[in-house]
């Protein structure tokens, strides 16, 4: 039979044998949720790059008309956002490095370290994760205006440093504060793994003569590189998307030091309406720094999850 | 120099006493295995001389200088763990030179020339610049021996070194062990559970139970001359054989069998009533006469085979009372691998009189060893 076929071995008879309904309603689910996450994309992909007539016009999801294609609205929300986005990464990222390195020496600390009210201690961490936003935003506003106004003190000194300039200290306590509130989940996610190493590790530098700092720096340090992965994505996701204390402490998108998530609700909003194509672009630039965080990490954070679990 | 004494220690966790009241001397250059069952304080013993835990009460001496509260690092100890502990992210170099990092009177050259004499010594100076990963496990031994050494201490601490190698590994690291530690002569206290080791390694075996020290003395001794029950069941593979009895005048009376005590034995028995009757398998003679015409001797016994595990040089015998055959573990013996037994025979079992111990069954200490020609054994022992 499948010598005398002309498309040599293959043999198509075996192909439909192997459809029944199971694998044919696999498939269709399959497609189904490829479509319900894509369409979404795909769509916002679609608006960012119309005009606003083409947005009105066309089918949300549907690929511009040659005339209704612009690069404008990207550019301009790129224009608006240049400002926040060197913001919201000179906030982030030292926000980040902070609570993921102290929540990683925290929870050496605590886990292989012997002292007493260690047990104490971890609860204070661990009531400190459930903590609401909500509930400290009044006493953190009054704290950083009223009674330690961190701000206006460093001012001049911010505005020596070149590239920054004086509002660039209106960031500082926001650093400080998502440094102080990431430290109780970075702890909990870092103990969790300190936990699952030997403790014969510690032992052994004890033996050798190591201190408990040197102990951490050269031995703990570098053998939790894989888990620094997964909390530094994570604590960095979630300073950057912050929306809250931002909104607090730097009070509004005019501000010059607003970070990208004070910006983006006002980029494309007028009195003469909304522009989508806008603020679909500024949408996805916003995205962006995560999204490169995840690509360039995304071993590590692989590495992390395995080791942990 | 490297000399250890323990006095009164005591160690406790919450409630548990983990270690009771352990007093041992050992000398400099002495290799001394602390073996014993699974939570009988051998290792805390040992934690405690490397700094790791704390004592609740006593003081430990290393080269007659006080201890109980320095640092490890100035204790001139070295230890090895039963997991190695070999610092993953770093090259065997930089594992066997961490220890020197903290160590004065070295310039940077001079220790990267120690690790790599060490290395030479252990013969791992090919793999300097592997990762403990890229390592076998016989080959991760020797690193942390190598870390070990390279402080070149006057204590050696090791904590079940060789629990993790397979067992023809095991049987080459402990000549290899005994080697180094003669060729450094470096004080050892060496932790196992397995009397195997215990018994070939040691100068001396401390053995350990529940805490509480049980005897201190050569392999030798402690095969042959236990202080009680305890160790006399935990040195010697197959088990020492134990039957319970009473005295009957001059006479062991157990369940199965009576057996008349000789006068020397008599003397230290004097008018104690219950018994434990203890002999090693290799030293009951299994006889192979038919039992059934034979006449029974005093000491002798008929009894049916019930498992035979041959072992090549020699054959385990599992034998069970005739009257009893449910227990068919009543008693062990070793015969060679020459005499060939089959499971069901019946044979006629010998248990000579001069080989049996006896313990007093409420205290478990022995008041009777077996008699054996010390002058000819201790010649034998420094052959």
């Amino acid at each position: 039979m499948s010598q005398s076929s002309p498309t040599g071995s293959f043999d198509v008879a075996s192909l439909v044998e192997d459809v029944n309904l199971r694998r044919v309603g696999q498939y269709a689910l399959v497609v189904f949720f490829l479509g319900f996450f894509l369409v979404p994309l795909e769509t916002g992909i679609m608006t960012a790059i119309k005009t606003n007539e083409s947005v009105a016009r066309s089918l949300p999801f549907a690929p511009p008309a040659s005339e209704g294609f612009t690069l404008g609205n990207i550019q301009f929300a790129l224009e608006q956002l240049s400002g926040s986005f060197f913001n919201s990464l000179v906030m982030s990222i030292p926000a980040t490095i902070g609570s993921v390195l102290f929540g990683s020496m925290a929870a050496y600390g605590l886990t292989m370290v012997n002292w007493r009210a260690q047990m104490g201690v971890l609860m204070l961490f661990v009531v400190g994760v459930f903590v609401p936003y909500q509930a400290v935003l009044v006493p953190l506003a009054r704290f950083w205006n009223n009674i330690f106004p961190l701000a206006r003190m460093i001012e001049p000194m911010v505005a020596s440093i070149p590239f920054f300039q004086g509002y660039h200290a209106d960031l500082v306590p926001l650093v400080i504060t998502h440094i102080a509130y990431g430290i109780p989940i970075c702890t909990i996610l870092f103990r969790s793994y300190y936990q699952s190493l030997p403790n014969s590790l510690v032992e052994a530098g004890k033996i050798d003569g190591a201190s408990i700092t040197k102990i951490y720096r050269r031995i703990i340090l570098p053998i939790s590189k894989p888990m620094f992965g997964v909390v530094f994505i994570y604590q960095f996701t979630q300073i950057y998307n912050e929306f809250l204390f931002a909104f607090t402490l730097v009070t509004g998108s005019d501000a010059p030091a607003a970070p990208v998530t004070l910006v983006l609700p006002a980029i494309g909003a007028s009195t003469s309406g909304i522009d989508f194509g806008i603020r679909m672009s500024a949408a996805f630039l916003a995205a962006v720094p995560t999204l490169i965080l995840y690509v360039a990490f995304a071993e590590q954070f692989a590495k992390g999850l395995r080791t942990e679990a | 120099m490297g000399q250890i004494q323990l006095t009164d220690l005591m160690k406790r966790f919450g409630d548990t006493v983990a270690v009771d009241d352990l007093s041992l001397d050992i000398a400099d250059e002495e290799f001394l295995v602390l073996v014993g069952p699974s939570g009988c304080g051998k290792s805390t013993t040992l934690r405690m001389l490397a700094g790791l835990e704390t004592p609740t009460s006593g003081d430990i001496y290393i080269g007659g200088d006080h201890m109980n509260y320095r640092v490890p690092q100035n204790r001139d100890i070295a230890m090895v763990f039963q997991d190695y502990a070999l610092y993953p992210h770093m090259t065997v170099r930089q594992n066997i030179r961490f220890g020197l990092e903290e160590e004065e009177g070295y310039t940077s050259a001079e220790r990267d020339e120690r690790a790599v004499e060490v290395a030479e010594t252990l013969g791992i100076s090919d793999l300097l610049d592997r990762k403990p990963d890229e390592l076998s496990g016989g080959q991760q031994q020797r690193v942390a021996l190598g870390r070990a050494i390279v402080r070149d201490p006057e204590v050696f601490l090791m904590d079940e070194p060789l629990s993790n190698l397979d067992a023809k590994l095991r049987a080459e690291m402990r000549t290899e062990l005994q080697n180094l530690q003669d060729q450094l002569a470096v004080t050892t206290v060496y932790v196992t559970h397995n009397q195997t080791e215990a018994m070939t390694m040691a100068d001396r075996i401390a053995v350990m139970d529940d805490g509480e020290l049980q005897q201190v003395a050569s392999p030798f001794e402690c095969y042959h001359e236990p202080n009680n029950l305890f160790v006399a069941e935990f040195i010697g593979e197959p088990m020492i054989n134990l039957v319970r009895g009473t005295r009957s005048e001059t006479t062991f009376v157990g369940e199965h069998f009576s057996y008349p005590l000789d006068e020397d034995v008599m003397e230290s028995v004097g008018d104690r009533d219950d018994l434990v009757l203890g002999v090693r398998p290799e030293d009951i003679v299994v006889a192979d006469t038919d039992p059934d015409d034979a006449a029974i001797g005093d000491h002798e016994l008929r009894m049916d085979v019930t498992v035979v595990e041959p072992h090549g040089d020699q054959n385990v015998l599992h034998l069970s009372h005739p009257d009893q055959p449910s227990d068919d573990d009543a008693l062990q013996a070793v015969t060679g691998g020459m005499h060939l037994v089959t499971r069901g025979d019946r044979v006629t079992v010998r248990i000579p009189p001069d080989t049996i111990h006896v313990f007093d069954a409420e205290t478990g200490t022995a008041v009777h060893n077996r008699r054996h020609d010390q002058e000819a054994d201790l010649t034998e022992l420094e052959q």
